[in-house]
């Protein structure tokens, strides 16, 4: 091997994996998002192990009715568009050319066309019809169900009829000559010969189809009309507010996709194996290997898996840790309030002595600059730090402007005023704190004019 | 008409007059009342006045352009420059999202088609389909929790201490741009891998052992090759983006829209019908246009798309 060729293997192996990595990561770290106990999605800052939003996503009403709308809907796309797709792929196979090219043209058109074209003319098209036939808001052509059939159906059996086609190439039409020869009537020809080998794309192309309509949205969204499909329901939900339970929903899809994946490929593997003939493959030689490595097995083995996972999950208690984290924060609050309040009467005390900003210990990049903006406010050592730069302060701007009020002049008994109670803005730079600016402006109110002495 | 009868003839003759007449009416259904049908019915009504109900068919409801000269001069006199620059905008977007996904899939669907063997190749194909199986809303929530406010890489990069404000990445539609390269890559690499797997890998070699180097043969062998597929992959790609509706209403900043979001608008907030009609016939042509135009210049047959 040459060393071209070395390069050449290192850089496919590296692009690969860092494709992976780009399909694969966005997937990985919502997943993880489901597990933190942060009422937010996120993995920084982790709070709890928790699997609690599985609980609110099967308690979230509007999902659950979406997602019998959604198989209702999903089973009469099926129904529907893989007929219609394997009279296009037989119409497309035995057409004349110029013909075909035309025909494929205008039944292809459908999946390019912008999903939210489809349900627009849909909707359109059949409220019309349900108008010049007097038909009322209560009729089929008002109702939301049907129309995202038909207007899913319009794109879907195209796939469908993809599928067909990509099979149909392989089918050797001599096949149903000799049956015709034989003394076969041509309906007998066509389901004796073509469907039973068309049977696998059937199969595919239902599970597809299934898919594309369960996932559409853009057509979808106009023609549901008032009503919601699983997909709409979440996509509303998504815009209006983000909580893990969508993240959790993420996770039952990815690992019903790798269950179905892994069984796939497993049954696959057999019937190449059973092709080849015995003792090709080491796993396939022997019965036990056969056996472990049966679809079935492979399958009873996943879902108990799964259902092992779940039985665990649901008897997961994380209040435990959630309360402590919940403590935690309380206690940091009322740790900053009393720092306050205590610093509130050194100021009383000593109202020369502004908060140092750069407390010890202080992680943040800014903590302490421009500590003490005041103008012409003298040093003072041993102030306590504001609470913006507490030790352990995760926020960048922990402390910065931490006393941004005009500096009180020396006033002997400056007026406590000067300092804001501890309101939202400094107590909120607690550990764990969500605001990425916690603490930042911590006391930035103005300070009072210092009364005459 | 004579056509037609011929076809049906034929078909009865060869798998019988049921199945004839099932793939007849299958079809003429299909291309008739589904395709043909609501595409004339959205363009009638996009040359309406969007009228209330019992008004329809009487004296005010008559042709108009009034939908349209909305789109180029708005409610006013001058230009409706915002519109259009949306329009502009999003058909630049996914000119732009779907020459990253040619750039990030070629590479992939190469490897895919003449490096990977076996299990190797196998796994990959998992790997690629497995993404596509997450819900397109679901894949665009993905990319909030990464590139949001308090998001991962916010996270990351304000804990090293790498910026110090969070950056709004949804703002500056990186997030949106991302997750659309990411929700089509598998509709771009199965078509270059296609064409590509056609290639025999003997071309390949010879080409090697001529001297030339690996962009050469990738630019003067491979490429023409794949040339096919990558129109393919690309005019899908580029439609589904300029159409995505999901994602920009998930993943899209506060002030920017995009043209499937207007006609949402039109639709759904405003509802005017006819205008969302309008809006909806000037988004569809003026991407058929841009995808015929770009299939001209690249000298590509419009039979070669979805194979």
């Amino acid at each position: 091997m040459s060393t071209g060729n070395a390069t050449g293997r290192v850089f496919s192996v590296g692009y690969t994996l860092l494709f992976f990595a780009f399909l694969f990561g966005p997937l990985l770290i919502m997943s993880a998002t489901a597990f933190n106990s942060s009422s937010f999605p996120r993995i920084t800052p982790w709070e709890c192990f928790t699997t609690d939003w599985f609980g609110v996503l099967i308690s979230n009403t509007r999902l659950m009715q979406g997602l019998v709308t959604s198989i209702i809907i999903g089973v009469g796309v099926v129904a529907i568009s893989v007929p219609l797709g394997l009279a296009g792929a037989l119409a497309l196979a035995e057409i004349t050319p110029s013909l075909r090219s035309a025909l494929y043209t205008v039944l292809i058109t459908p999946v390019l066309i912008p999903g939210v074209v489809l349900g627009i003319s849909t909707i359109v098209f059949w409220g019309d019809l349900g108008r010049s036939l007097g038909g009322g808001f209560s009729t089929l052509f008002f109702n939301g169900i049907f129309l995202t059939v038909i207007g899913q159906v319009t794109f879907i059996a195209a796939y469908a009829m993809l599928i067909f086609s990509a099979r149909l190439q392989r089918f050797d039409p001599t096949l149903t000559e000799a049956a015709l020869d034989l003394g076969a009537t041509p309906g007998q020809a066509f389901r004796k010969i073509l469907l039973p080998f068309l049977r696998p794309a059937i199969g595919s192309a239902a599970f597809l189809t299934l898919l594309a309509s369960f996932e559409n949205y853009n057509t979808t969204v106009f023609t549901i009309l008032a009503d919601n499909t699983f997909t709409t329901a979440l996509a509303s939900k998504v815009r209006y507010g983000t909580d893990p339970s969508l993240s959790a929903l993420a996770v039952i899809i990815i690992a019903v996709t790798l269950i179905g994946a892994i069984v796939h490929e497993a049954y696959t593997r057999r019937g190449e194996a059973l092709v080849a003939g015995p003792a090709k493959s080491g796993l396939y030689a022997n019965r036990l290997g056969r056996l472990a490595v049966h679809p079935l097995t492979v399958f009873a083995l996943l879902v108990g898996l799964a259902g092992f996972a779940v039985y665990g999950g649901m008897h997961h208690e994380s209040g435990a840790c959630q309360g402590r984290i919940m403590e935690g924060k309380r206690a940091e609050q009322e740790r900053l309030i009393e720092e306050q309040q205590r610093r509130m009467k050194e100021n009383a005390a000593r109202p020369q002595a502004p908060a140092a900003g750069s407390a010890p210990g202080n992680p943040s990049p800014f903590g302490g600059a421009f500590g003490n903006v005041g103008p012409a406010a003298p040093p003072a050592p041993a102030a306590p730090a504001p609470s913006g730069s507490a030790p352990g302060n995760p926020s960048p701007f922990g402390g910065a402007f931490g006393n941004v009020g005009p500096a009180t002049p020396s006033v002997p008994a400056a007026p406590p005023a000067s300092m804001p109670p501890a309101g939202p803005a400094s107590s909120g730079s607690a550990p764990g704190n969500p605001s990425p600016f916690g603490g930042a402006f911590g006391n930035v109110a103005p300070g009072a004019p210092a009364p005459p002495p | 008409m004579n056509a037609v009868a011929r076809i049906f003839r034929d078909f009865s003759g060869k798998h019988g007059l049921g199945v004839a007449l099932y793939i007849g009416i299958g079809v003429l259904v299909w291309v008739i009342v589904l395709i043909t049908l609501p595409q004339l019915a959205m363009l009638d009504y996009s040359f309406r006045n969007n009228l209330p109900p019992p008004m329809r068919g009487g004296e005010a409801d008559v042709y108009t352009l009034v939908n349209y000269r909305y789109f180029l001069f708005g409610g006013g006199d001058g230009l409706n420059t915002l519109d259009m620059w949306v329009l502009g905008k999003t058909i630049l977007a996914a000119v732009v999202v779907t020459f990253i996904d040619v750039l990030l899939c070629y590479p992939i669907a190469f490897i895919l088609a003449h490096s990977a063997t076996g299990v190797a190749a196998r796994l990959m194909v998992l790997g690629l389909i497995v993404p596509f199986w997450v819900n397109e809303i679901l894949r665009a929530f993905a990319f909030r929790v990464i590139f949001g406010a308090t998001g991962l890489i916010n996270g990351i990069g304000l804990g090293l201490g790498l910026w110090d404000a969070p950056v709004d990445f949804i703002r500056a539609d990186v997030a949106l741009y991302s997750s659309l390269t990411y929700s089509y890559i598998l509709l771009m690499v199965f078509p270059i891998y296609n064409a590509v797997e056609a290639l025999d890998r003997n071309q390949i070699e010879a080409a090697r052992d001529m001297g030339a180097a690996w962009w050469r043969v990738h630019w003067r062998i491979v490429l023409p090759v794949a040339k096919p597929g990558i129109a393919s992959g690309a005019t899908i790609v580029f439609m589904l983006t300029a159409g995505a509706l999901a994602a920009p209403q998930i993943l899209g900043g506060p002030s920017n829209l995009w043209f499937t979001q207007l006609i949402y608008q039109w639709f759904n907030d405003a509802g005017d019908w006819a205008r969302g009609s309008a809006y909806a016939i000037i988004l569809l042509f003026t991407c058929l246009a841009f995808v015929l135009l770009m299939m001209k210049v690249f000298k590509v047959p419009i039979g070669a798309i979805g194979r």
